[in-house]
């Protein structure tokens, strides 16, 4: 019976067939719904009864509640599997249905790329060029690894501008990608001895807990940096940032610093680059863009990876991604990123 | 923070042009936000003394006739024979005699200088009679307070008719709205002084630092054993010092009616002006990074029940409460430290005073307190009752213990308006001196720079850290309001930092050969695969809501949950990418998009996965792609098939379909309609590929039609590295076409193309087969459906014959 049922998959007779019982059903699972919501009225009664009913009362509410949530649940279920056993029956290793032409791919050009993963892969090519490994940054972490791990002294309100997103679980969805510091350190210790230096670059999502607006997006990507050698000094690093900004923006560039805090690297500082060509910046010198924060590794970060601070130094920096992706497409608004509009999205076509 | 550049150059000498030194102060110092030009915002603004003053019967306003010294130059200004201006007045307080602050024709209102229609002051026309030529200004009007009572009044010893206003006040200036952030691990540097000695520094000028702040010289100070104050700090953890004066309150001096530059000066350092005993404190604090609090001494004797003065320092009880200046009543914490008199709460320490004890114009003494509290109690006192005080901002970078008696001591001496009387200081253990030792090839070997001995010396001198040396050794002493240097790598800092890490030359360290990253590389790969066959990569947010979890069938209590989240929409962790691309389906298809592909890659997380060695919960990376058409078709599984297979031969990888044996594996897809992908060589799962449940379609109100697939990456790279790569073979000779259609009864597609592949494997030949059809009678209600292939094959040694194709061509039809 039910093959030869499928054997007519018009669009009519399939819903004919489907509707009858649910129906019956659909009404049953209204009639509960309304049920679960009144009590809501009942659950708001507690506080003007007298103290000593309050508790039975509201077992009493609460049980109720349970029954028809339940209750709800499995007709709910039960809808599902009908109106799932109501579609015919597939060879699901086939590469077509029945009287159907073969799928085809939908056309080239309607395809895109989102320009955050393609600039995040421009950033990491040229870094792995210039002899870096890459890493990828977790999504969810410990206080230990966003924190601790990074000099932050326990409690101090240095830990607060990075209004950070907590879970119940004790975890942190991280506010930096510095957050990975600690384990790409640890996870190099031994090509540092073989080679005599760690270089990595460590691409990911990161979390902030503030309103989202046209400037601000509570979901953002960064990418760290870390280097660690025996010689290695501030003026390397600096030399290693603007080879990458050359190359990125395939330019000579001028750069400039500001002095900054982050309790895990010291010296501690901001790094601008005067804006390219491609940027608009010709003729226009003296504008600076700040991309990203930076410095020398502080000892107690090398230490807490196992790291002879005394032997070893390093350098370290961070810097958003969504930032080089505003300022290519000259977009004025972050909340494109995450909203797969289709209208956004296909801008950026290949 | 906002800092007054000419209150700046009154501590250090600045030779340098504004524009360099904001330059400088940006690059070798702090981040400076906002530059804010205030140098026109006091122009033509004159002193001037009121000559006449007649009251207008009726009205509340005053006819006056100013002089100003025959300053103003506005076109349309009339004098009278003896070059004075009339000026109509409606402030209670104006008389003759007075001198006033005159806003000129031509002035504009500084109060308004900000707002989009700024207010300029010209000639009016006062009950139709009287021409009125520009204003007697207020503070409020002159944007130097609240106060609207009356205009301002100027001390006649220190101000004359004809004067300009903004030079008796050095008002012309510039002030810098400061990145508090950057300066977090430098409370020295919240105050003007401290400030003034970091600018010296980066100038490389040696700053002289006042005497009055390292004196703690109290010989001299009165001492009134009657008045037998005593300090009890329970614990010197959260109180390192107090130190808490007695000052009786000159009655005269303090009602003083003039503006002062102490006033202006806090004014533009974004303090309201109040009060002599509240202001002085304020202009300490912002001149020297140390909060000073006064309370009123009696109200705080009557409010302690004690007959002399006891002071409790200690920490908040479980049910206490305090009402505070800005008149909120608090519930204390126990993380909260409080200032008691005699154990009743009368402040918030180092967060805001109480009402009950707050200074007013009846005040007679004042107990004056100068203090360091916890900087962790601190910070958790903000937060919980979210006090953003400018003291609280200053305790919460640590001040150093040092400056309280001095800062107090120099309260007494300012205070013109009031007699010192007693002084009390409890500093339960101080701190002893300590040095830095550093070589100086550690400096230069950390900063790629190559610094002399004295000249790292001299910069740091210069900011009042000296040295003395042994062999290559520096060790430097450091001052007490230096609390941020502890180790040999803080001094290194402050060396690059003064003499301009812009000055350090840039080189380039070599480097080995990068490892790749399979996992990255293979992404990369895939979003082109996929973009280049019409989809659409899009990301989503890594929270959702509970409704989204449970609309797409899964279970909340898997998923981590965010307690501090400013949304309901981001609640928890997601499970999966399906769910969030199914959220973003209903959007596009009102945008007219009705046939397209969303893929995401990212990681997710859930409860059921095991932790990591660190304790940290595992992610899963996930490729999941939907497919999405409403044209109304039925079988909408083969589109996302389609990407799926092709995605797999991209990656290599042989596969199996096999249907779902966990029902709570992908909740969101029909049971009927769905697979679990299987690696074949590792027997490893891959993922699931399927059509989205009817049910879920309809919680997400999207019509028939999405079909889609997850993939654990992770997985899928293994299995691309565990199949070892197909041998590519090709054949010289001929090949031969040949259609097949074969019957399709009681087995699946997948195992008659095996059959196939097999019998066409087993004459070993080079083949390809391409599904073209798969056909059913639909007036007939029992015959199977046909399948046609069309067959590509060559031998890889020969040219097949017609005979040798016919018999293979036999084989294959025989195929059940």
């Amino acid at each position: 019976m039910e093959y030869q049922e499928s054997k007519t998959p018009s669009r009519g007779a399939h819903s004919a067939s489907s509707t009858m019982s649910p129906q019956r059903n659909s009404s049953e699972l209204d009639r509960l719904k309304a049920e679960l919501k009144a009590l809501g009225a009942a659950y708001a009664k507690i506080p003007t009864l007298p103290k000593e009913e309050r508790a039975s009362y509201g077992r009493e509410l609460n049980a109720k509640k349970q029954k028809l949530t339940s209750q709800i649940q499995a007709l709910e279920a039960a809808a599902e599997q009908e109106a799932a056993s109501n579609l015919p029956p597939l060879d699901l290793t086939a590469p077509m249905a029945e009287n159907a032409p073969i799928p085809s791919f939908l056309t080239a050009d309607a395809g895109s790329m989102h320009p955050l993963m393609t600039e995040l892969d421009r950033v990491v090519e040229i870094y792995q060029r210039m002899g870096f490994d890459v890493m990828e940054s977790y999504q969810l972490d410990d206080e230990f690894h966003m924190f601790d791990s990074l000099n932050f002294a326990k409690d101090h309100p240095a830990r607060d501008g990075y209004d950070t997103f907590r879970t119940a679980e004790g975890f942190i969805p991280p506010a930096h990608t510095s957050t990975m510091q600690h384990r790409a350190l640890k996870a190099n210790l031994t090509k540092l001895k073989q080679t005599g230096q760690i270089a990595v670059v460590i691409p990911g999502r990161v979390y902030r807990n503030e309103d989202v607006d046209a400037t601000h997006e509570h979901t953002f990507y960064q990418c760290e940096g870390v280097y660690v050698s025996e010689t290695c000094t501030l003026g390397d690093m600096l030399g290693i940032l603007r080879q990458f900004f050359e190359q990125y923006y395939e330019q000579p560039l001028n750069i400039k610093t500001q002095p900054a805090y982050f309790p895990f690297t010291e010296p501690s500082l901001e790094f601008m680059i005067e804006k390219p060509a491609s940027l608009g910046g010709a003729g226009k010198p003296g504008d600076y863009l700040e991309m990203l924060g930076c410095g020398m590794i502080h000892p107690r970060v090398l230490e807490l990876a196992g790291i002879d601070s005394s032997r070893y130094q390093g350098f370290a920096w961070g810097g958003g991604i969504d930032r080089l992706v505003m300022l290519r497409y000259e977009l004025d608004d972050v909340r494109h990123f995450e909203s797969a509009k289709l209208t956004f999205l296909k801008e950026f076509s290949c | 923070m906002l800092v007054s550049l000419n209150w700046l150059k009154e501590y250090v000498d600045i030779k340098v042009s504004n524009e360099t030194l904001i330059e400088l102060i940006a690059s070798r110092l702090v981040e400076v936000e906002q530059v804010i030009d205030q140098t026109k915002k006091y122009n033509h603004i004159y002193v001037v003394e009121v000559k006449s003053a007649e009251k207008i019967p009726d009205t509340h306003l005053t006819l006056c006739k100013i002089d100003d010294g025959g300053r103003a130059d506005a076109k349309k200004l009339v004098r009278d024979a003896d070059g004075l201006i009339q000026v109509m007045c409606g402030a209670p307080n104006v008389r003759k005699g007075m001198l006033a602050v005159w806003l000129a024709p031509g002035a504009t209102v500084p109060a308004s200088v900000n707002e989009d229609a700024p207010f300029l002051i010209g000639v009016r026309k006062m009950l139709k009679t009287f021409d009125s030529y520009g204003m007697l200004a207020g503070a409020d009007e002159l944007d130097l307070g609240d106060d609207h009572s009356g205009i301002v009044e100027l001390d006649p010893a220190s101000a004359s008719a004809g004067d300009s206003f903004a030079e008796l006040f050095s008002l012309n200036d510039i002030i810098l709205d400061i990145e508090n952030k950057s300066l977090t691990h430098r409370p020295d540097t919240f105050g003007i002084i401290g400030f003034a000695r970091e600018v010296a520094g980066i100038l490389g000028q040696p700053f002289v630092t006042p005497n009055w702040l390292t004196s703690d010289d109290t010989k001299d100070f009165p001492h009134d054993s009657t008045l037998d104050l005593a300090i009890e700090i329970t614990d010197a953890a959260i109180c390192p010092r107090y130190t808490a004066l007695v000052l009786r309150v000159d009655d005269t001096a303090k009602k003083s009616k003039y503006l002062t530059k102490t006033a202006t000066l806090l004014a533009r350092s974004g303090v309201r002006p109040l009060d002599p005993i509240v202001d002085l404190t304020n202009y300490l604090m912002l001149l020297t990074g140390q909060p000073l609090h006064a309370f009123d001494y009696d109200k705080f004797l009557a409010f302690g029940k004690a007959k002399t003065p006891k002071i409790i320092v200690r920490t908040g009880r479980a049910g206490e409460t305090i009402t505070l200046l800005d008149r909120q009543t608090l519930k204390l914490t126990e993380d909260d430290i409080v200032i008691t008199s005699n154990d009743r709460p009368v402040a918030l320490a180092g967060a805001m005073g109480g009402l009950d004890t707050a200074i007013d114009a009846n005040t007679k003494r004042i107990l004056l307190e100068s203090a360091t509290f916890s900087l962790y109690n601190l910070r958790k006192t903000q937060m919980h009752h979210g006090i953003f005080s400018e003291a609280i901002t200053r305790f919460t970078k640590g001040q150093p213990v040092a400056q309280t008696l001095p800062v107090a001591l120099q309260y007494a001496a300012l205070a013109g308006f009031a007699t010192p009387l007693h002084l009390a200081d409890q500093y339960p253990s101080p701190r002893p001196e300590s040095t830095i030792a550093v070589d100086l090839p550690t400096i230069n070997g950390l900063l790629g720079t190559s610094f002399q001995q004295n000249e790292a010396q001299t910069l740091l001198a210069n900011v009042n850290i000296p040295s003395r040396t042994s062999a290559d050794t520096l060790i430097f002493t450091l001052p007490p309001w230096r609390t941020d240097l502890s180790l040999p790598v803080d001094i290194v800092e402050e060396l690059g930092r003064l003499s301009g890490y812009d000055n350090i030359p840039k080189t380039l360290p070599l480097h080995a050969t990068a490892t790749p990253n399979s996992l990255i590389s293979l992404k990369t790969a895939l979003r082109h695969h996929l973009a280049a066959r019409g989809a659409n990569e899009v990301l989503t947010y890594s929270f959702v809501h509970e409704d989204l979890l449970r609309k797409a069938g899964q279970n909340p209590d898997a998923s981590y949950r965010l307690v501090n989240s400013i949304s309901p929409d981001l609640q928890f962790v997601r499970q999966a990418l399906l769910p969030s691309l199914l959220d973003k389906v209903y959007g596009n298809l009102r945008a007219g998009y009705h046939r397209y592909a969303l893929f995401e890659f990212n990681q997710v997380y859930s409860k059921n996965r095991p932790l990591d060695a660190d304790g940290v919960p595992t992610a899963t990376h996930q490729l999941a792609f939907l497919y999405v058409s409403d044209d109304g078709q039925e079988t909408y599984y083969y589109d996302a098939k389609l990407y799926l297979e092709s995605v797999l031969a991209f990656c290599n990888i042989s596969y199996q379909l096999r249907p779902i044996t966990d029902d709570t594996a992908a909740p969101y897809f029909v049971k009927s309609r769905t697979v679990a992908i299987y690696d074949t060589t590792t027997n490893q799962p891959l993922g699931y590929l399927g059509e989205i449940s009817p049910s879920i379609l309809k919680s997400f109100k999207l019509p028939r039609g999405l079909s889609g697939f997850e993939l654990d990456l992770t997985a899928l790279l293994d299995a691309s590295r565990s199949t070892p790569s197909q041998s590519f073979r090709t054949s010289t000779y001929p090949s031969v076409s040949r259609d097949l259609t074969l019957p399709l009864k009681n087995t699946t597609y997948a195992s008659l193309y095996e059959k196939i592949r097999a019998v066409l494997d087993k004459h070993g030949l080079i083949s390809k087969i391409t599904p073209v059809s798969i056909y059913r009678q639909t007036d007939t209600l029992d015959a199977p459906p046909t399948v046609s292939f069309h067959l590509d094959f060559a031998h890889p040694d020969k040219t097949l014959t017609k005979s040798d194709s016919q018999t293979i061509m036999n084989q294959l039809e025989k195929i059940k």
